[in-house]
């Protein structure tokens, strides 16, 4: 529940975001103005004295009655110093002149007296147009006239020709409201209508976007999230420590990185009943960022974990993408095939952690010597303008030899089995790294290595593993690398381990499909780039 | 072992710290803004105006009548603006009046003796018997001329005024006018439910109208703080965490 409201919230507030912030920018400019700013108003002003003994119409109302029988009411009105006669029919009204009896027609030069009458700003009129429709009054169209002010406003007026009413005034902050209104309502005829398909969904979307934040925040306050003398997490407790610990999502509880052993009794949480096994739970794993530090006694998970001072001895470019990265560790590393390292990334004030598995296995033959590291590292460009440059390879790719940067490690679980099964290793693109380290380190057991990459020359270590006469090689190109796993195993059909290792939709998919092959949890290990 | 000097604290839970205290203030206005919108925007603006409720259509000038000329009602009343010759349903039957506007009233006479026009409750309940539109004529529960005290839900500047009670889905009033014997406005519970969200969604819990007072802006620029927090949240997770694992 709460991991689908994380869910939900993150994906609605993606998709909303534009909006979200419209309706907070249009709706902080109506806060800033207030109706009247808006209105178009500022120099609208009633015409006073326009009493009807003053222009007695020639012609009576029982004469306009008697051409008219059919009509609903007639209204005798005073336009300018005109009477005008209003007939009010069914489906239409007819204006017509009191004195004449035509029909009604301002022209030009009445129509800015009208218009004047209404105005009391500081202005003269600077133009008069003819006009049949305006978009600054939307619905009306006809015979008019656009009058305009010298004004600081630009204030216009309208007036209808077929009845001599000023229509309405229009200024310059009418419309920068008028946008707003747009922005805020969604509508962009200028109808100015908020009952429409568009923001019927906004409207039904940000509802669940803030009642699934509404969810996450009662969680927080059920955690103690905001007692200010709250323990801080574990997570929390160790990074301020500077104790080594892993963790790709800061403390949200999706990554399932900061794996740390609890030894008094511990209820696993939602988060940590999803990403933890149930051999990790009830072994007292825990995840760091879960729990609170009131004390307890804390086991960090690989002892062997330290921080490292890594100096660059070799760059070496694998293929247009990926380069591997050569470095002296000090003091010595000691590691399993198939764990990574933290690297402490240094970016403005602050550092950022980055994960990159060991490509090699791990050298302790020679003692005296430091054995070297070896990470492979795919180049990410920027994306004209869309996404910045990973922050953490071009830090790294940028390393001159004798750079040194700061690591702590090493870290996972991704390493080989210990049972008597037939090894399958599955690997897509740059995750061929520790996956050649767990080959390259397994001896006993029989071994198939799935390969995939984009083209043949990111097929990094083919030539290595085509020397090695044991090693069952299938490099992929240009097909999905499940698939040709499927088919292997469709005619292949025995028990086997299964080390995965790819960018996250080739992991799903195998995941996937090795679900579906029925292949027990126990027998999968996979390295999901720590998401 | 070497300790790095700076802080090995991601980004991302700093973001997470103040994204998580600025909703605890202004998120449940968030909250607020988004059911009152949502309600506004469900809801049709003419159904909420109750344009339902009312038949639009009236008859046509009583064709027997004979009338006094305007110009006679125009000496009557000397600061008249506008006069308008209408049938008017009083006492049971469909009279010709005229409406006199003159100096900020309206006002009716009868149209051949240009004396005022009164109604009674009889004439008023007839009257919004027959302006109310649903199909299923739902009965008055009470009519009420009010004087002093205007309802909350009309201004009271329309003062003194009918009220006319409908029992009905919607627990319709209609206002109307016992000087003109006209239709001045229509509340149901829908404008009553709009009207009380129109008031969450501004922040004016009192006058229900004014859109700029420091409260509601205060809580527009604390929600732009909570926005952009969520923004660098949803950058950390969704844009960059795919990228920032193992191998990348």
């Amino acid at each position: 529940m709460m991991r689908f409201a994380q869910w939900l919230h993150r994906w609605l507030g993606l998709i909303l975001l534009l909006q979200v912030v419209l309706w907070l920018v249009s709706g902080l400019y109506f806060s800033l103005q207030g109706h009247h700013a808006m209105s178009g108003h500022q120099y609208k002003q009633n015409p006073t004295g326009l009493v009807l003994r003053q222009a007695m119409p020639n012609i009576g109302i029982e004469e306009i009655w008697r051409r008219y029988p059919e009509a609903l009411s007639i209204q005798l009105y005073r336009i300018g110093d005109t009477p005008q006669y209003v007939v009010e029919l069914a489906d239409e009204d007819v204006y017509l002149h009191g004195h004449t009896g035509q029909l009604w027609h301002t022209n030009a030069k009445q129509a800015q007296q009208l218009a004047l009458a209404t105005y009391s700003g500081p202005g003269n009129i600077l133009s008069t147009s003819p006009l049949t429709k305006t978009k600054e009054l939307v619905g009306w169209q006809g015979q008019g006239y656009k009058i305009l002010f010298a004004d600081e406003l630009n204030t216009r007026i309208y007036v209808d020709a077929a009845n001599g009413q000023v229509l309405d005034h229009r200024n310059t902050p009418w419309l920068l409201a008028d946008w707003a209104f747009k922005l805020h309502f969604m509508d962009y005829s200028g109808a100015r209508s908020f009952n429409h398909l568009l923001i019927y969904t906004a409207a039904l979307l940000a509802l669940w976007f803030t009642l699934s934040g509404v969810l996450l925040l009662v969680q927080n306050l059920r955690r103690g999230d905001f007692n200010p003398r709250r323990q801080p997490t574990i997570l929390e407790s160790l990074q301020r420590q500077h104790k080594p610990i892993a963790s790709g999502c800061g403390g949200g509880g999706t990554c399932g990185l900061c794996k740390v052993k609890l030894t008094e009794p511990t209820v696993a949480t939602q988060a940590e009943q999803l990403l933890l096994t149930t051999i990790e739970i009830n072994s007292g794993i825990r995840l760091a960022c879960q729990h609170r530090d009131h004390g307890q006694t804390i086991i960090l998970l690989d002892e062997h974990v330290t921080h490292f001072k890594l100096a660059l001895v070799a760059k070496t470019k694998l293929s247009e993408a990926i380069t591997k990265l050569t470095f002296k560790s000090e003091p010595s590393c000691e590691y399993s095939a198939g764990q990574f390292m933290q690297f402490k990334i240094p970016d403005g004030n602050n550092v950022l952690l980055r994960h990159y598995s060991f490509a090699t296995k791990s050298l302790t033959t020679a003692p005296t010597d430091t054995p070297l590291l070896h990470f492979l590292i795919r180049h990410v460009p920027a994306v004209a303008n869309v996404t910045p440059a990973g922050i953490g390879s071009s830090y790294l790719l940028g390393l001159q030899v004798g750079d040194t940067v700061d690591a702590a490690g090493p870290f996972g679980n991704f390493v080989a089995t210990d049972t008597n099964r037939e090894q399958v290793y599955i690997a897509g693109g740059v995750g061929i790294a520790p996956i050649h380290a767990l080959v390259e380190s397994e001896s006993q057991r029989q071994r198939h290595l799935f390969h995939g990459a984009r083209s043949e020359a990111e097929l990094i270590f083919a030539d290595e593993f085509k020397l090695m006469p044991t090693l069952d090689y299938h490099p992929v190109v240009d097909k999905f690398v499940h698939e040709e796993v499927a088919h292997w195993l469709n005619q292949n059909p025995g028990d086997y381990d299964f080390y995965v290792c790819g960018p996250p939709a080739m992991l799903a998919a195998t995941l996937q499909l090795l679900a579906d092959k029925k292949i027990p949890k126990s027998r999968i290990r996979y390295d999901d780039f720590g998401i | 072992m070497s300790t790095s000097s700076k802080p090995v604290q991601q980004s991302s839970s700093r973001w997470r710290t103040w994204h998580r205290w600025l909703s605890l203030v202004f998120g449940v206005q968030l909250v607020i803004w988004s059911i009152s919108g949502a309600y506004m925007v469900f809801f049709e603006l003419s159904f909420i105006h109750g344009d339902h409720l009312v038949k639009t259509n009236h008859p046509s000038l009583p064709n027997s009548a004979q009338i006094r000329p305007v110009e006679h009602v125009i000496r009557a009343f000397p600061r008249a603006r506008e006069v308008t010759l209408q049938p008017t349903l009083v006492g049971g039957k469909w009279i010709a009046t005229y409406e006199v506007f003159a100096h900020r009233e309206t006002f009716l006479v009868d149209a051949q003796s240009l004396q005022p026009v009164v109604f009674t409750e009889a004439d008023i309940v007839a009257i919004a018997k027959r302006l109310y539109a649903p199909s299923d004529s739902a009965p008055i529960t009470r009519a009420t001329l009010l004087e002093h005290r205007a309802p909350a839900e009309i201004s009271p500047s329309l003062l003194p005024i009918w009220q006319v009670n409908f029992d009905d889905f919607g627990n319709s009033s209609f206002y109307i006018s016992p000087t003109t014997g006209e239709l001045v406005t229509k509340r149901h519970s829908f404008w009553r439910g709009f009207d009380f969200f129109w008031m969450l969604h501004i922040m004016d819990y009192e006058t229900r109208e004014d859109i700029t007072n420091w409260l509601l802006r205060s809580f527009i620029l604390g929600t732009g703080l909570l926005s952009i927090t969520g923004i660098m949240l949803l950058i950390f997770t969704i844009g960059r965490s795919r990228g920032q694992g193992a191998h990348s």
